[in-house]
């Protein structure tokens, strides 16, 4: 999921990076015209609106992982969305906070029925 | 026994607030501005009974979250009207990003009565150490953007300006409202 692919960040979508001419996301669309390494500099922090558009888009990519497996090829549609109205660094934290829970879950699950896992926690 | 369990729990908040008072969190001044740009310090808030949060503005989720918690927290104390009035109090953990524009943008979305302050980097700092709160920037990626990995908690300061308690993620608003009326 970590792979980014060029010419999918439309303008129309992406709010946090418009293409450059090779297609790939570049900074935000706020700071660009004070000049490329101030733009990185500054880019403005989400709105509310953005926000909640992001965890939308986050939750129902989370919600189509849950009815399919973790890596679903029918889920892509909706990890581009959700990547596209997310802040780069939300992406990865979110993925974080996503493998975290799974992680939990299955130690909660699993821990108690094998006994070698209890052993070594 | 019901007097018993009454004086006990009686003498086990006084040894919370003992223990709370030697903590002695926040001394000392600090020197910031507000989201209007106008300095304020310390000082500015005796008399008032203060809730504090240390966050940033390009936080994905707790800052909001607890921030909108906060703001109820404040809508629920306000609803008594024998109670002074809460004021709520927003620290940037980030004032690289977080000049006065970026949180006034940011505190407009949440209870009309909270300020935001920043300040420089050394300000903030001395604020943050004062209150020992955690704070850490992860590595910039291609857009130079980041995430500040902090401590999550939300103080009480009373109107002499000294900490009176703090309530972290767990402690859902109308805990932190009843806490809250409990001393004033």
């Amino acid at each position: 999921w970590g792979l980014r692919q060029p010419g999918l960040c439309a303008c129309a979508l992406c709010r946090f990076r418009a293409p450059d001419l090779r297609g790939r996301c570049g900074p935000g669309r706020e700071a660009e015209s004070r000049g490329p390494r101030i733009a990185a500099a500054i880019m403005s922090a989400p709105t509310m609106e953005e926000r909640k558009a992001c965890w939308a888009a986050r939750d129902e990519f989370w919600r189509c992982l849950d009815g399919h497996t973790e890596d679903a090829p029918q889920c892509e549609k909706l990890r581009r969305s959700f990547e596209s109205l997310c802040p780069q660094q939300w992406v990865k934290y979110f993925d974080k906070r996503r493998d975290f829970l799974k992680y939990k879950e299955k130690l909660e699950s699993e821990g108690f029925q094998s006994p070698e896992t209890t052993r070594k926690s | 026994w019901l007097y018993l369990r009454a004086r006990k729990e009686r003498e086990r908040r006084e040894k919370r607030q003992r223990e709370l008072r030697a903590l002695a969190l926040g001394q000392g001044n600090f020197q910031l501005v507000d989201h209007r740009g106008q300095p304020r310090c310390k000082a500015d808030f005796r008399g008032q009974w203060v809730l504090l949060y240390f966050g940033f503005t390009h936080c994905p989720d707790v800052c909001p979250d607890e921030l909108e918690k906060l703001s109820r927290v404040v809508e629920l104390l306000d609803r008594d009207a024998a109670l002074p009035r809460v004021q709520p109090l927003f620290i940037t953990v980030d004032p690289e990003r977080d000049d006065v524009a970026a949180v006034g943008r940011y505190v407009r979305d949440f209870h009309p009565r909270l300020l935001g302050l920043t300040g420089s980097p050394e300000q903030v700092r001395a604020v943050s150490s004062a209150y020992r709160v955690y704070a850490s920037a992860g590595p910039k990626d291609e857009d130079g953007d980041y995430i500040v990995d902090h401590t999550i908690i939300i103080y009480l300061l009373g109107p002499d300006g000294l900490f009176l308690d703090y309530y972290n993620r767990s402690k859902t608003a109308d805990k932190i409202a009843e806490s809250v009326r409990k001393r004033s």
